[in-house]
């Protein structure tokens, strides 16, 4: 199809308020479809919200921020594992009262050592039966301790996608309050509704001793 | 944020002290700006509306409560450019948004305002012919074969001419205000 057919079309969506189709754009339709992006908002109150939206995000936030006990630890500073949208906005928020990342793995890797990390206990092994998945909280990571067949390993609790955290779910599941994500306790991604699958879970250098589940953490 | 709104609407509250105590007092003062602030950049409801709920989404669980107005602002303002480009990358194939720098905060536009100030700036630096197809169907809402009867062209000449404009407002934009 013609760049302008295609650009057209995304007109068309934008006046209508429709979603629009996705494409590859090239580099020429990306800047003119982007002129038309903000050319829509020039109409006066156009890029106002719906106060019905804005009710219904903030009923929204409040069950994902408030209430549910699991949620408590989501005052607590803790490690932000690989979303790109925390690591991008750590940089504006590290100076002045926002927990940003504390040493991180980079993008892609999955496997986190911080530095000046030591080893801390946070669960006792027998807690963690096998099959299954038990969260645990240090100042700086928020994670489950997996036992899969007597080895046990611990993963971020907080999904890949946006950083909500997630809860054990039925099956040996972890599922994700935000976008319905579930990832199994191999850290791997079992289901999502996203257009990407997120990446699978980052974990941490894991061992017991003295019947203590450990990570390596700050 | 400078200039205080002579009248601000019920939902906007002055923040004592200047920082935010709870979530719900940065969502309450925010969610305006925020939205408009995404809308602005993928110029449809649907799209502003997901992407806005992402932004606070990822944002308001890492804040670390009370802070400071501006650092909360910069901070969503920061979510919000992350969240954009990550949108246009993943849909329509735009490069990754590039590092910002540590000292350069994001604006976020005035809560209140909703006048399209911008846009309509930009709108206005357009040759004649180029802004008159661009309002025809930005402003006035027209269908192209609307627009091109308006105009006295064919409906084929209207697509191509408004094709041409919003790579010419695309310019314009570039180069700044």
């Amino acid at each position: 199809m013609r760049p302008d057919r295609r650009v057209g079309r995304f007109v068309e969506d934008l006046l209508r308020n429709r979603r629009p189709r996705r494409f590859r754009a090239t580099p020429e339709e990306l800047a003119a479809m982007r002129a038309a992006a903000e050319l829509r908002s020039a109409r006066l109150g156009a890029d106002l919200p719906d106060p019905v939206f804005v009710d219904r995000l903030g009923r929204r936030l409040r069950e994902e921020l408030s209430g549910e006990p699991r949620d408590r630890s989501l005052t607590r500073r803790r490690l932000l594992l690989g979303a790109g949208t925390a690591a991008a906005a750590a940089v504006a928020g590290g100076a002045a009262g926002i927990a940003g990342d504390r040493a991180l793995a980079g993008a892609g890797s999955r496997e986190l050592v911080p530095g000046g990390a030591t080893w801390q206990p946070v669960l006792a092994a027998a807690a963690v039966a096998p099959g299954r998945a038990v969260r645990f909280s240090t100042d700086a990571v928020e994670g489950f301790v997996v036992n899969r067949d007597g080895q046990y390993r611990a993963y971020s609790a907080t999904c890949t996608h946006l950083g909500c955290l997630l809860h054990e779910a039925a099956g040996g599941r972890l599922a994700c309050p935000c976008h319905r994500t579930t990832f199994g306790l191999d850290g791997s991604v079992l289901e999502h509704e996203l257009p990407q699958a997120p990446a699978p879970l980052p974990w941490l250098h894991t061992r017991v001793r003295d019947g203590q589940v450990e990570v390596l953490t700050v | 944020m400078s200039a205080p709104d002579p009248a601000p609407p019920a939902r906007l509250r002055v923040v004592a002290g200047g920082s935010y105590a709870d979530w719900e007092s940065v969502y309450a003062d925010n969610v305006v700006a925020v939205y408009r602030l995404v809308f602005r950049q993928v110029g449809n409801r649907p799209d502003a509306e997901d992407l806005a709920e992402e932004v606070f989404l990822a944002a308001l669980p890492r804040l670390k409560l009370p802070a400071p107005v501006a650092s909360v602002r910069s901070y969503l303002g920061a979510t919000a450019r992350t969240v954009v480009a990550d949108h246009w990358r993943r849909h329509y194939a735009a490069p990754p948004a590039a590092p910002l720098p540590e000292d350069v905060t994001v604006a976020m536009p005035e809560p209140a305002a909703g006048d399209g100030g911008r846009a309509t700036r930009l709108l206005a630096r357009l040759p004649e012919r180029f802004r008159q197809i661009l309002e025809l169907r930005f402003l006035r809402g027209l269908s192209v074969r609307q627009a091109a009867a308006e105009m006295g062209v064919t409906a084929g000449n209207a697509r191509v001419l408004q094709h041409r404009a919003l790579r010419r407002a695309a310019e314009l934009s570039e180069d700044g205000e």
